[in-house]
């Protein structure tokens, strides 16, 4: 935990010798990257990972909660989506701002911001999920003699399994790509290699930690594609 | 050893309940809330233990409504309804809801439950233990004629057609063997030919189940093909007539009634009867000369003459013989039944079947 603005170390490494890519700032130095792998960019892409999956449980855990009350009070589906679409549109930056002096420079003032970004997208979709389960299917499974709870977890839920994972992956995917702005707050992520080649003319070093957060979308993105097709097995078939 | 015994043979469960299971409509009134209109306005009708009855109307007269009453989808907003002896306000609803039978339109069929997921919706909330519910499915895709069941438990309702998907729908209502079952409007969105067979099938588990069975269509057509008893529902859910399809359509009770049944009242009646019954009700008229109507044949300059009238099997309507006879110009036509000749009708019997006058009804109960 440096400070704000953590100033960077050297950041062209002065040890062993350098190959012509690095001294000549080349565009991406394949050499360079291997031999710091372990130390600027694996720790980070770490800490990234942990940042983003607990922001994203972390507010998936609060934003299906207010979609369950929003469904079941329709009243309220209206407020608290204004709520979370006003969190939604604060600048992450002003927000840190807002939180430092509560919170400090700590990893609690990002996971606030990351969270507050990810309610919107989830809520929105866990409660678009809901709203389209189709009402004859409602009717039937009411009519069969399922009660409220049944109704919920065995057909509403599964039914809306669709729209909540393409959310998840939306706010995954947005996770990861703010979360390396929490380089201002924390020396922490992918952010923090990016931030600290900003202050010098290396390309390699925030070349690579970029690719690394893009690449970490992709993954991510992947992994919810494959979770969401073995809890859904009924929309691959066709005839 | 005794508790798989009685595990392993649901088999019993099908068979026709002896149990009171009428549904009683005791001047039902439901208007909902804001609106002025009733929906359905002092209802008054018994469905007899195993009677299967059609509530047929217009669009917005009621029909859904008074089944869902029945459900208690639906409060009521005054009157009584009793299934046997008990009032269904007496039961919670979850509880009322497990022992009826529920099919709609579209099947209502859970797009994310396999087949056989399906069907045991209703026996795995009551908890039935899993080797129960599995031979309690395949009992019931067999009842329904999707058979070998190997082959249709494991698929989505998104991969059945839709005939497919209401014989599921209808497997998944039998299943928890409910005494009482409400349709609504299960056929109506197949097509034709997939709908009579359907219907054909339904007709017989019917009659192999005997569930008391409240069924609503639109289509007059099925209520006549299906019911029992009919019942028609005008706008503002006041019931303009409940008989048979026979009275229905022989005597029409208003002209909200002589109208909903068309202009081919006439004919459809005549699908009330079939060729065999008339050639039996001939026989008993002629004494046992089967040719002896060939008579008929030698007025008018008929072109046709009674060995070349067209063939009907004995199954079929009068109406579907009477298609066939006049595509044929003939003015009878030969029965067949699997090859063999058993007698021929005339024109006469066929417009004017037996089941017509009351007289020869009667004399034939006494016979
Ligand atoms: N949930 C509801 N709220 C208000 N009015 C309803 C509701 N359901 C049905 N109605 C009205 O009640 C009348 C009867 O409808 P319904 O029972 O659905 O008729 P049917 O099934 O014969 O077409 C219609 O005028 C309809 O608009
Ligand atoms: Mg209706």
């Amino acid at each position: 935990m440096s400070g704000f603005a953590p100033a960077g170390d050297p950041v062209i490494p002065d040890y062993g010798q350098a190959s012509d890519c690095v001294i000549n700032n080349g565009f991406f130095c394949t050499d360079w990257f291997a031999s710091q792998w372990s130390t600027v960019f694996w720790p980070p892409l770490v800490d990234h990972i942990y940042m983003v999956l607990i922001a994203v449980v972390v507010g998936f855990l609060i934003a299906f909660t207010a979609a369950l009350i929003a469904y079941r009070k329709k009243w309220l589906a209206g407020p608290i989506g204004v709520a979370a679409t006003f969190l939604y549109t604060l600048p992450p930056l002003a927000l840190f701002q807002l939180l430092v002096p509560f919170t400090g420079l700590t990893l609690l003032t990002v996971e606030i911001a990351l969270v507050c970004f990810t309610l919107v997208i989830i809520f929105q979709a866990v409660l678009a999920g809901l709203a389209a389960v189709p009402d004859d299917v409602k009717r039937s499974a009411v009519g069969m003699g399922l009660d409220t709870k049944q109704l919920m977890l065995k057909v509403e839920l599964p039914l809306a399994l669709p729209s909540i994972i393409s959310g998840l992956r939306i706010a995954t995917v947005l996770t990861v790509s703010v979360a390396t702005i929490a380089a201002f707050v924390v020396d922490s992520g992918l952010g923090s290699p990016i931030l600290k080649a900003v202050s010098s003319p290396f390309n390699t070093q925030f070349i690579a930690a970029g690719a690394l957060a893009v690449l970490l979308a992709f993954v991510l993105d992947g992994l919810l594609v494959l979770i969401g097709r073995i809890l859904t097995p009924w929309t691959r078939v066709r005839i | 050893m005794t508790e798989s015994a009685t595990t392993t043979m649901p088999a019993t469960s099908t068979a026709r309940s002896t149990r009171n299971s009428s549904i009683v409509f005791d001047n039902v009134t439901k208007t909902y809330p804001g609106q002025t209109a009733h929906a359905l306005d002092s209802l008054s009708i018994e469905v007899r233990s195993g009677e299967l009855v059609c509530l047929v109307g217009p669009s917005g007269g009621g029909k859904t409504t008074a089944l869902q009453l029945v459900n208690r989808l639906v409060d009521l907003s005054s009157g009584e309804i009793r299934i046997g002896d008990t009032n269904i306000m007496d039961l919670s609803p979850i509880e009322l809801r497990r022992t009826i039978g529920y099919a709609i339109q579209q099947s209502g069929l859970f797009p994310h439950y396999t087949v056989a997921e399906n069907i045991a919706t209703v026996p795995t909330i009551l908890k039935w233990d899993r080797k129960r519910i599995e031979a309690r499915t395949k009992e019931l895709l067999e009842l329904v004629g999707l058979t070998p069941v190997e082959n249709w438990l494991k698929r989505y309702p998104g991969q059945l057609s839709g005939g497919q998907q209401q014989r599921v729908g209808i497997a998944r209502a039998l299943a928890a063997d409910p005494p009482v079952m409400l349709m609504d409007e299960p056929f109506g969105a197949l097509d034709p030919i997939t709908r009579v067979a359907v219907q054909d099938e339904f007709l017989d588990i019917h009659r192999a189940v005997g569930k008391t069975t409240l069924f609503v269509t639109h289509d007059i057509d099925e209520a006549i093909k299906m019911a029992d008893r009919i019942a028609i529902l005008k706008p503002g859910g006041l019931l303009a007539q409940y008989d048979t399809p026979a009275e229905v359509l022989a005597r029409p009770a208003d002209d909200f009634v002589a109208e909903f049944l068309g202009a081919e009242r006439g004919l459809k009646r005549l699908a009330l009867t079939t060729v065999a019954e008339v050639l039996a009700a001939g026989r008993d008229r002629r004494g046992s000369s089967p040719v002896a109507a060939a008579a008929g044949s030698t007025e008018a300059g008929n072109p046709v003459s009674a060995a070349e009238w067209p063939e009907v099997s004995a199954t079929m309507t009068l109406r579907e013989a009477l298609s066939l006879v006049s595509a044929a110009h003939a003015q009878g036509a030969r029965v067949m039944d699997a090859g063999s000749h058993l007698g021929d009708v005339t024109l006469h019997e066929l417009i004017c079947p037996p089941a017509d006058d009351p007289a020869r009804t009667t004399e034939g109960a006494r016979i």
